[in-house]
């Protein structure tokens, strides 16, 4: 038997690799892109997500609204229809990352690929199942695990930070050894680039990220094998497609290398077992085989194909799961009243629908210029983990910016013109008169209402009077909030020279979007929103 | 040149002064304060430089000159929340024309930096003529000894204490707590550090700031004043077209001028006031030599 590989296949292989990259950089492309670009309006550079069906589907069913620009996710319906599992394979840029990682593994012999043994996992089957069942009950946890929501949320919150922290004190090293024109213009890309640098749960959901890397360590792409729901359901569409695996008996040699380099658990050799569902086509197989025995011939018509075996008791368990998962992730005093501190963007739809849309990716945290909007940890209770809130204390909400309302991918955040962005009131702000310096210290500050961006000021300046310790009064400006004019925004919190804890802080009552969440009666009349 | 003909230029020099002692002393010939009016901010802020002595009196071949606008906030032109793009566009253009190495426009504003220098147009406006405009550079803030009455030291971006020659360009507002701000005021524009807190004296810390910061010339902005809502605006309302650019070399002088936009006198400013008893500079404007010309 005369050993030779495939050409053909490596050139297909290399081609494949090079998709990936072009994919993943322009997904890159897309997530540095997202900032403020000069002007107010920024483009489509949320498209990557309008091509998940996975999102296009659970966003569907949990709000029973479909969102218009969702309509790409058809292509890929239909592509894996025909083609199979080619996005998981040759597009999905954290697919790519699990690639290049299993390989950097492998070369590295950290990771040394055992042949499988016994049946395969369907993990990731029943994990689709389980999201499917809540959507049904309006609970959208799709943004926790969908490849797209996980990956664009863990380079915004962790990866990028922590890439920006290691290149500022790159460029302290620098200014240290005195190379100053280098050390200024790296400042002046950075500051071009717009990462915001500090996100609360940064730590959580990088750690996370990075552990789901490591999984490489186990098995070869161990997330797209056996936990991606995106590509299970991917999987489930691709059954009948027309690329079919042929192995000529008469080359091959059984030597198993396809199986054991296969990247995810399609199970290549011998032909009959092999899983059209579970192969991203990457070629790997084909491309190593030794003897060039294996073939990828277009076969139109449905042959009787092997496909995942899913139990059905698994599947009703799964689904009873999903259903005892709707109440357990509303166990939470956020359903019966607002946390203070649930400050959402400008354009979020009113809680409820926000929940069922919001898939957690974090575009709207990418694009905020201020890095106030954060993802949450308990303020909109479990199933709202991850959802954006505006935290004053790190970053205001900027007036003449509707950037987050944009980039939403599903509608979440109702995209917003400038000239209605400016009217929406995200919360109240409240002075703590306690801390406040003219309040308490009879001193001059002003820095709120210097800073308050409505005409006229929220915040008005009035002389009060104050009690200093030896009994003599002074009567400094104090601030005096108008709540008809105050929109929230959080610039005065974030400004406020009381550094620990603001004097004066925003919190979510009298929010536009919300009918209970309101202060004064004649309030909800007058402001009663875009919705 | 060796010693001999250097000691004999000396000697020859100061001859020439001993009888003719106004060689030296052009600089008296201008007006204190240029004061021009006219429908073009290009042109006025031209002229009113040429009238104080042309920017070759400040700006010398192979200079690094920092131009210092004000784009505090995230507001556009018409608005007057920032110096006006055009102004400072004129003056990028003209110290790079008088022979200047290298023109920077930096200011540490108050909504995020990208924003402001983006929106107010002045990023776009001094890049075409040339200059180099800087996001302000955390690696390049250092405490300074600033031997003021109140603040000792603080924060300072280099870029203001390292250059040749800086030129303040600020735009006139009001302001709640100092009624308005001006050019003395615009130097916290180039201070770190947590300087909300300088609100709690910010009349000595305006003079204590404006001892520190030597610029060789202030060109005020009041192409557009802002005359209500201060020191952002927002509606086209609190903008007034005023159309005047006011230069000159004592920066206590042009502040008191500018008062004046807003029918104030400049006694109403404590900071002018004492500024003027700490020797920094004139507000009596009947002292001052005054050349105002509509163009």
């Amino acid at each position: 038997m005369k050993k030779e590989r495939s050409k053909k296949y490596r050139l297909i292989q290399a081609l494949r690799i090079l998709s990936q990259a072009v994919f993943f950089v322009l997904f890159l492309y897309l997530l540095f892109g997202t900032h403020f670009p000069g002007e107010d309006y920024i483009g489509r550079v949320e498209i990557f997500f309008h091509f998940d069906p996975l999102l296009a589907l659970t966003t569907f069913i949990a709000s029973r609204t479909f969102f218009v620009s969702f309509v790409f996710a058809a292509i890929t319906v239909v592509l894996t229809f025909i083609l199979g599992r080619i996005a998981c394979g040759w597009v999905c840029p954290l697919g790519s990352i699990h690639q290049a990682f299993s390989f950097l593994f492998k070369k590295t012999k950290l990771l040394r690929p055992k042949r499988p043994k016994g049946k395969q996992t369907t993990w990731k089957y029943y994990i689709l199942v389980f999201i499917l069942v809540g959507t049904l009950f309006s609970l959208n946890l799709v943004g926790i695990l969908d490849p797209l929501s996980l990956l664009y949320r863990s380079f915004v919150t962790g990866i990028l930070p922590a890439a920006d922290y290691g290149f500022s004190a790159f460029i302290g090293i620098l200014y240290k050894i005195h190379f100053f024109s280098l050390g200024d213009s790296l400042v002046q890309f950075t500051e071009a680039l717009a990462v915001n640098p500090v996100f609360l749960q940064g730590f959580f959901i990088g750690t996370l990220f990075v552990g789901i890397v490591l999984l490489n360590l186990w098995r070869e792409r161990f997330w797209c094998r056996y936990l991606c729901p995106l590509g299970a359901f991917l999987g489930l569409i691709s059954r009948w497609n027309v690329i079919k695996l042929k192995i000529d008996p008469k080359k091959c040699i059984e030597c198993h290398l396809c199986n054991i380099h296969c990247e995810t658990q399609a199970n290549p050799f011998p032909v009959e077992g092999w899983k059209s569902s579970e192969c991203v086509y990457c070629f790997t197989c084909s491309a190593i085989c030794p003897t060039n025995a294996m073939e990828f011939p277009l076969l139109p018509r449905p042959e009787d194909i092997k496909t995942i075996d899913l139990s059905r008791r698994k599947l009703i368990f799964t689904s009873l799961l999903g259903l005892l998962a709707v109440p357990f992730f509303r166990l939470s005093p956020a359903t019966k009243r607002t946390s203070p501190k649930l400050i959402r963007p400008p354009g979020a739809l009113p809680e409820e629908q926000f929940l069922q849309k919001c898939v957690k990716c974090g575009e709207c945290m990418k694009a905020c210029p201020t890095n106030g909007l954060q993802p949450a940890l308990s303020e909109a209770g479990p199933e709202g983990i991850w959802t954006p809130v505006l935290v004053p204390e790190i970053g205001h909400c900027e007036y003449y910016c509707s950037l987050c309302s944009q980039v939403c991918p599903t509608g979440a955040i109702q995209e917003l013109a400038i000239a209605e962005k400016t009217k929406v009131k995200i919360g109240l702000a409240w002075v703590n008169k306690n801390r406040c310096i003219p309040y308490d210290l009879g001193t001059p500050c002003i820095v709120c209402e210097e800073h308050c961006p409505t005409s006229p000021k929220a915040i008005k300046l009035v002389k009060t009077e104050v009690k200093l310790p030896d009994g003599t009064i002074r009567t400094p400006l104090a601030p005096v909030i108008d709540t008809e004019l105050c929109i929230g925004c959080g610039i005065c919190e974030n400004k406020c020279p009381v550094v620990d804890k603001p004097a004066i802080y925003v919190t979510s009552v009298g929010e536009s979007r919300s009918e209970r969440n309101q202060l004064l009666l004649d309030l909800i009349k007058e402001n009663s929103g875009p919705y | 040149m060796n010693r001999r003909e250097f000691i004999k230029g000396l000697a020859l020099g100061s001859l020439a002064l001993k009888f003719q002692p106004d060689l030296m002393a052009q600089a008296q010939d201008y007006p204190d304060l240029a004061w021009i009016q006219g429908e073009a901010p290009a042109q006025i802020t031209t002229e009113a430089v040429a009238t104080i002595g042309g920017i070759q009196r400040f700006v010398s071949k192979g200079d690094v000159v920092v131009v210092k606008p004000n784009i505090g906030w995230d507001r556009i032109p018409t608005q007057a929340a920032c110096t006006n793009p055009v102004v400072v566009k004129t003056l990028v253009e003209l110290c790079l024309g008088a022979g200047a190495k290298e023109v920077k426009v930096i200011d540490n504003p108050c909504n995020p930096a990208r924003r402001t220098y983006a929106r107010s147009g002045i990023a776009d406006a001094a890049k075409e003529a040339g200059a180099k405009v800087l996001f302000p550079n955390p690696h390049k803030l250092k405490k300074m000894a600033l031997n003021g009455e109140w603040l000792k030291e603080w924060e300072v971006y280099t870029d203001f204490v390292e250059s040749d020659k800086i030129i303040n360009v600020p735009i006139a507002k009001t302001h709640s707590l100092s009624r308005l701000t001006l050019g003395m005021k615009n130097w916290l524009g180039a201070l770190g550090g947590n300087r909300n807190q300088l609100h709690q004296k910010l009349d000595q810390a305006m003079i204590d700031l404006a001892a520190f910061f030597k610029p060789c010339l202030t060109v005020m902005d009041g192409y557009r004043i802002l005359i209500r809502n201060g020191p952002q605006g927002g509606r086209l309302s609190d903008a007034k077209l005023f159309k005047t650019v006011v230069a000159g070399t004592d920066y206590v002088a042009v502040d008191a001028a500018a008062v004046t936009f807003f029918d104030m006198q400049p006694q109403d400013l404590p900071s002018l006031s004492i500024a003027h008893q700490k020797g920094f500079g004139e507000i009596n404007l009947e002292k001052l030599k005054i050349e105002k010309r509509t163009v």
